[in-house]
């Protein structure tokens, strides 16, 4: 039986292709939602003077909150709000169902409300199992005032054949 | 006036009448904009795009029509401002929102993001009628928005509807 | 799309129909931009728990539907100076909902040029579900 996924040549060539940068916007609204999302009640998260008390620059993003990407309408995906962007890797993966693989966050600094990032991802790895193709992309954010990398986050989405 | 025989508004209610809450702030930014923006569908660039709108005069990225910001969120905090009605010990149990008026009162710009609006509720009246689904209390409220600069920048007229 | 001039328009006109038609997804749109969760639009078990039919659109969308209209007819050089409507009828999803607009008065002060105008949201079979009403303001050729 054929394989739903043939990771040839030219999908190997594609790996480490880095997409054009894209701005990812940490604000004090979208950390206390993103907060509220987990149910977090930690003050960190929602009260400034509390986390500046602590020592931080403002409240501060969530574990695995790195920020919000710049949405259009004319360049964002309606459904997942991720950029169409020039760059990265283009597959032709099967698109029967989608799920979400896992997310691993490797952190360098805090991230917290004020902060604008700069994003760009590449093609990490693809793996075939039956009829799932697993595709982990990875990200580098920076951080756009100190261009320091605050964060590395490897997504990993299952495609189903 | 004629009181209805059977009302439900008592004492404490006409005595709260005209009296605000405890003020909310909102946030305005460029991610709520957006998110707004997009929840309604808008195309104009000046809700998404911060060089578009500066390229049409404003500061950054524009508020769309009906948002004020996002009040700050505290978990297990009380809501901010008054609850509109929906406070007192009013013998009906269904509740409608009845409609929502916007008055807005040019500044030097639009609300903007990076604006920081602090919202003010008051209920303005109570009024009885019986409608095609028995009595109900309808209750006006005023909500009125003020910019940092001290400038009131719009107003929302609200009516909710018990029965 | 041009800019609309005072002069151009006169009582009685429509304004270009904007025509939405909600997904369950854009009311979880709306619940986020938002910042209202309340239930009976996006959990069709919780909807029909307090006796609805199913999920209902959010009278607040179609209010912000209503400012959508206005914005994109009053172009760059308009402002929007007070919109809204009451909600007297309930739209579901997967429905078309109708944005219309009609000049009911127009007139010069101040040196603003104004545009009122009755404003309303319908279904495809004509029953009005926000009917509210507008003030614009146009810029003049003059």
């Amino acid at each position: 039986m054929a394989e739903v996924f043939e990771i040839t040549d030219e999908v190997k060539a594609q790996f480490g292709v880095e997409t054009a940068p894209w701005v990812y916007e940490v604000t004090t609204t979208s950390v206390r939602m993103y907060a509220r999302g987990i149910g977090s009640t930690d003050p960190i998260h929602y009260d400034v003077d509390f986390a500046k008390s602590q020592g931080f620059r403002s409240i501060v993003a969530p574990l695995g909150y790195v920020g919000t990407p710049a949405f259009s309408p004319e360049t964002n995906d309606a459904t997942f709000g991720f950029p169409r962007r020039q760059g990265g890797a283009r597959l032709n993966l099967p698109m029967k169902g989608l799920l979400d693989g896992g997310t691993e966050t490797e952190y360098f600094d805090y991230i917290c409300a004020g902060d604008t990032l700069v994003e760009t991802s590449h093609l990490a790895d693809v793996k075939v199992k039956g009829n799932m193709v697993f595709v982990t992309n990875e990200s580098v954010f920076k951080n756009q005032a100190t261009g320091q990398v605050v964060a590395k986050q490897r997504l990993t989405s299952i495609h189903l054949g | 006036m004629t009181q209805a025989q059977n009302s439900v508004v008592t004492d404490e209610m006409r005595a709260a009448i005209g009296v605000e809450g405890s003020p909310a702030t909102l946030e305005v930014e460029k991610t709520n904009c957006r998110m707004f923006a997009r929840a309604v569908g808008h195309t104009d660039p000046i809700y998404y795009d911060e060089a578009a709108a500066k390229a049409r005069g404003h500061r950054s990225i524009v508020a769309p029509p009906g948002f004020f910001g996002t009040p700050i969120f505290r978990p297990g905090a009380p809501p901010q401002g008054p609850t509109g009605g929906r406070g007192f010990n009013i013998p009906y149990k269904r509740v409608l929102n009845g409609g929502t008026d916007y008055e807005y009162f040019p500044d030097e710009d639009s609300v903007c993001a990076g604006d920081t609006i602090t919202a003010r509720t008051k209920i303005t009246a109570f009024e009885e009628t019986e409608g095609r689904l028995g009595p109900m209390l309808i209750t006006k409220r005023e909500t009125t928005y003020t910019n940092q600069r001290g400038k009131v920048v719009a107003k929302m007229y609200g009516t909710v509807i018990q029965y | 799309m041009g800019q609309v001039y005072f002069e151009d328009v006169n009582t009685g006109d429509e304004i270009p129909q904007l025509r939405k038609n909600c997904s369950t997804q854009q009311l979880v749109l709306w619940a986020a931009g938002s910042g209202d969760f309340y239930q009976i639009h996006y959990d069709k078990d919780f909807a029909q728990s307090t006796g609805l039919k199913g999920l209902i659109v959010h009278g607040a969308l179609k209010n912000a539907f209503l400012g959508q209209l206005l914005h994109d007819w009053a172009g760059e050089a308009g402002s929007l100076r007070k919109f809204g409507c009451a909600y007297r009828g309930m739209d579901e999803p997967d429905q078309d909902i109708i944005c219309r607009g009609v000049i009911t008065k127009k007139y010069s002060e101040g040196g603003e040029h104004f545009i009122e105008l009755d404003v309303w949201t319908e279904k495809p079979d004509g029953t009005k579900t926000s009917p509210g009403t507008a003030l614009v303001t146009l810029p003049g050729r003059g």
